[in-house]
């Protein structure tokens, strides 16, 4: 039997053997070389709560080459495209291992979530918003969690007109401020998350560098 | 061999070693055995050390891959002799060290067992060889408790290794300091248990597990897949270990023994064992041409030829240094000629390139031969043409400049009523006066001569000054550039020309070659005179530019006299007047080539030339004159 099957076919066994790991492999069509993978969101972190989906392809020359993977589940997390579930994690590139398993790499997965690296991202602008205000990030990634993983509703969260808002992290007392300027909404969204607007930057960046910047958009 | 081994003689290599550093010419210190290799290919590579040098030419030194390996041991049986350790760990230090070899020794002295480590050769001693369960109950915890690189190793194989590897006969304690020379046996593991390869999970009780002194014991038939994958898809010439975060880097010799077959073994008898071979052969073979071109990479007095399938290397001490190129143009040829696949003659580069010698700029990429500017001006000027030729080329051709705030105007429809959008100004397209006085002759302007029509024309070819001013040298750049490609066809009308000769006259084959020389001299002659209008356009004005000029003009009016004279046609009462005419004018081309040659080079190592915009690498004052 060809080695890759043969190693493929004991990886999804094991895992599903395993009770303990709350790690799920499974086949997204007949051939055992595209799979999907998930897991839980790891407890005290904003991702608490909500299950994570991955998209798995084995390559040709697997175990000697990585695994690609990426989010099929939309997360707000610095080393994750928000817009493409692409993920910056060095054992998916050079630092992968052929005696890394597809378990073990889902694994590291979960634990990116515990500890991201905003010093390497993936998504400047989410990498930007959780240097800027740690808490803040947190809230929007909770809510992504929400709406996004099925997770909890977070504390505090306010109705629908609210979504677009906490979608993007901002503060709604600041969009409703440049709303009321006479901009569209969803424009005041899209160039405050461009500029960062968050937390201490909102000191920072003055009012007009903002009305510029909605004036050119 | 190093039992009784003096630290003395250690001491006196590392010393003599040192003084041929500072000399900075590690090549010109070698001593003579590679003189004598060099004597012997001496057929094979053109060696320019014949004749005068002429000051636009450099000293360079054509190696093929054996030379540039003989290199390599050289540095390697060096290293040997001063640490006391084995030919594979001395390559892995210096390759380490990115064949540094004075960084390495001064490193190595320093503390032998960190650059061990770093570079792949020996353990960390504050992990132990074989990993302890301690670890593999982190691996179980793992799952609740997520680190960033969970530890994969199970507890299976972890069971495994302790109960075959604890028995190995290293003490923590002593670092490895001198690996045994011979220790090929020592890769192979036996296994008490039965051995499960933990990436391919085979356990036929045939399998042959390997391990480094890591005691990562896989199985060889994924050794090989590895191998072959990181040397044929990634082209990594430092292979670490197969296990996560392991650092130990592959030796050699491992890499020998699972790619190429033993002496002793018994040949393949079935096909796939035929293919299994070959492939392992030509892995290690690509790993050989790898190392090499490391090692060439990271000598900055060795450039790899750039034509495809050549592997000889060009060696030029005197370009080495990024500060010698603006003192010298250092076209090289590595010596061999032609293209090596045979299918890449054919299509991708015409016949013209067919037996052509590989001649290529040491010092940077841009072209095979920018004499005589060198490559910073010629980087600026092709960066310009590619940016600007085909927009300036359109402006001139489509726009006009307002007469009052020269802003750019296309017209793209209606009268020649022209309202600037910029600053309101009226105006005729046609005569560029105001349209103030064209009354009411709205549709036609027959004011030519009009004063202040001739005013504004003026101030719009003053503007237009610069464009053309750079569309003058770039047409004339582009135009040598053009002749110099068509002169494929040049010399296949030249051949034809040589056989009509060799029928109507009594003149013989070699009596002909007049004709194909002076094509060769040309085509030569039109690549220097291209280059002379990139220098040119760069040139601050002074006597200097002039003189340069002047030569560049006698330079062109040589070649387009010649070139006239071989596009002439053929009378038979003619040939030997004509035979006269070229030879002389050859010769005189030839002459007129060289000078200019020589007194740009000349004038680049005298620092002559003056720029007139900041060009990297000259310093800001020269710029200014």
């Amino acid at each position: 039997m060809d080695a890759r099957l043969r190693r493929v076919n004991k990886e999804i066994t094991d895992c599903k053997n395993d009770k303990t790991s709350q790690i799920k492999i499974e086949l997204v069509d007949e051939s055992p070389f595209h799979l999907k993978g998930s897991f839980p969101g790891p407890e005290g972190t904003p991702y608490e709560g909500g299950k994570f989906e991955v998209d798995i392809v084995i390559p040709e020359s697997y175990p000697f080459q990585p695994v690609k993977m990426k989010f099929i589940t939309k997360l707000y997390h610095p080393n994750v495209s928000s817009a493409s579930g692409a993920i910056c994690l060095d054992i998916l590139k050079d630092a992968w291992s052929p005696v890394l398993t597809l378990k073990s790499t889902l694994i590291s997965l979960q634990s990116l979530l515990c500890s991201p690296e905003p010093n390497d991202p993936q998504d400047a602008e989410v990498a930007k918003h959780y240097m800027t205000s740690k808490q803040s990030f947190e809230e929007t990634a909770a809510y992504w969690t929400h709406i996004y993983a099925g997770g909890p509703p977070p504390k505090g969260s306010g109705g629908a007109a609210n979504d677009e808002v906490a979608i993007a992290g901002l503060d709604k007392a600041q969009v409703d401020r440049f709303e009321a300027l006479g901009f569209q909404r969803s424009k005041v969204v899209d160039v405050l998350r461009r500029l960062n607007y968050r937390g201490a930057n909102i000191a920072k960046i003055s009012d007009d560098v903002v009305v510029e910047k909605l004036l050119m958009a | 061999m190093s039992s009784d081994y003096e630290y003395s003689d250690d001491d006196a290599e590392y010393y003599d070693d040192d003084e041929e550093m500072i000399d900075g010419t590690q090549e010109e210190g070698d001593d003579s055995d590679d003189d004598v290799d060099m004597d012997t290919f001496g057929d094979d590579f053109k060696v320019s050390t014949k004749g005068k040098k002429k000051s636009y030419e450099v000293d360079y030194d054509s190696l093929s891959q054996q030379q540039v390996e003989k290199l390599m041991q050289k540095d390697v049986d060096h290293i040997c002799g001063i640490f006391g350790v084995d030919v594979s760990t001395a390559g892995l230090l210096l390759r380490h060290m990115k064949w540094n070899k004075e960084k390495l020794i001064e490193k190595y002295m320093d503390n032998p067992d960190s650059v061990a480590v770093a570079a792949g050769v020996t353990i960390p001693e504050a992990r132990p060889a074989p990993p302890s369960r301690s670890n593999s109950q982190a691996a179980a915890a793992a799952a609740n408790q997520p680190s960033r690189r969970p530890l994969t190793r199970g507890s299976k194989l972890l069971s495994l290794a302790s109960g075959s590897k604890s028995s190995s006969s290293k003490s923590p304690t002593t670092p490895q300091r001198a690996p045994p020379i011979s220790r090929t046996s020592s890769w192979k593991r036996t296994q008490d248990e039965p051995f499960v390869c933990q990436i391919c999970f085979n356990d036929a009780p045939n399998l042959q597990p390997l391990a480094l002194d890591c005691e990562h014991a896989f199985c060889s038939d994924c050794w090989k897949d590895y191998l072959t994958a990181k040397i044929m898809e990634e082209g990594e010439h430092s292979v670490r270990c197969m296990a996560e975060d392991c650092a130990l880097v592959l030796p050699d010799p491992f890499i020998r023994e699972l790619l190429v077959p033993a002496m002793d073994a018994p040949a393949p008898t079935t096909k796939e064992a035929k293919a299994a071979e070959a492939q392992g052969l030509k892995t290690w073979s690509h790993f050989q041409e790898l190392l090499v071109r490391h090692f060439v990479a990271c000598n900055a007095h060795l450039k790899f030829c750039p034509y495809p399938s050549c592997t000889n290397t060009v060696s030029c001490p005197s370009a080495a240094s990024k500060s010698s190129l603006t003192t010298v143009v250092p076209t090289v040829s590595c010596g061999a000629r032609g293209i090596g696949g045979e299918e890449m003659s054919q299509s991708q580069h015409g016949p013209g390139l067919q037996g052509k010698e590989h001649k290529f700029c040491f010092g940077c990429p841009i072209e095979s031969d920018h004499r005589p500017v060198v490559c910073n001006v010629a980087k600026m000027w092709l960066r310009k043409c590619r940016d600007d030729s085909e927009t300036a080329n359109w402006i001139k051709s489509n726009t006009k400049e307002c007469s009052q705030c020269q802003s750019t105007i296309e017209k793209n429809g209606g009268c020649n009523h022209m309202t600037c959008k910029k600053c309101k100004h009226e105006f005729c397209w046609v005569c560029m006066g105001p349209w103030s006085e064209h009354g009411t002759a709205w549709y036609s302007c027959n004011r030519y001569d009009e004063k202040t029509g001739v005013d504004a024309r003026d101030a719009q070819s003053k503007s237009r000054a610069s464009l053309e001013r750079y569309l003058h040298y770039y047409n004339r750049w582009a135009n040598h550039e053009q002749s110099a490609k068509l002169s494929v066809e040049l010399y296949a009308k030249t051949e034809k020309k040589m056989e009509e000769m060799q029928i109507t006259s009594s003149l013989t084959w070699i009596e002909v070659q007049f004709m194909k020389k002076a094509v060769e001299e040309v085509e030569k002659c039109r690549m220097t005179l291209k280059w002379t209008y990139a220098m040119a356009y760069y040139l601050a004005s002074g006597n200097h530019k002039e003189l340069f000029e002047d030569n560049q003009r006698d330079l062109e009016k040589a070649v387009e006299d010649l070139s006239e004279l071989l596009e002439s046609p053929l009378e038979a009462e003619n040939i030997p007047n004509l035979r006269a005419q070229v030879t002389n004018k050859t010769v005189y081309v030839q002459k007129r080539n060289e000078i200019v040659l020589e007194d740009t080079a000349n004038g680049f190592l005298e620092g002559r030339w003056h720029w007139n915009t900041p060009v990297e690498g000259f310093d800001d004052d020269d710029n200014e004159a």
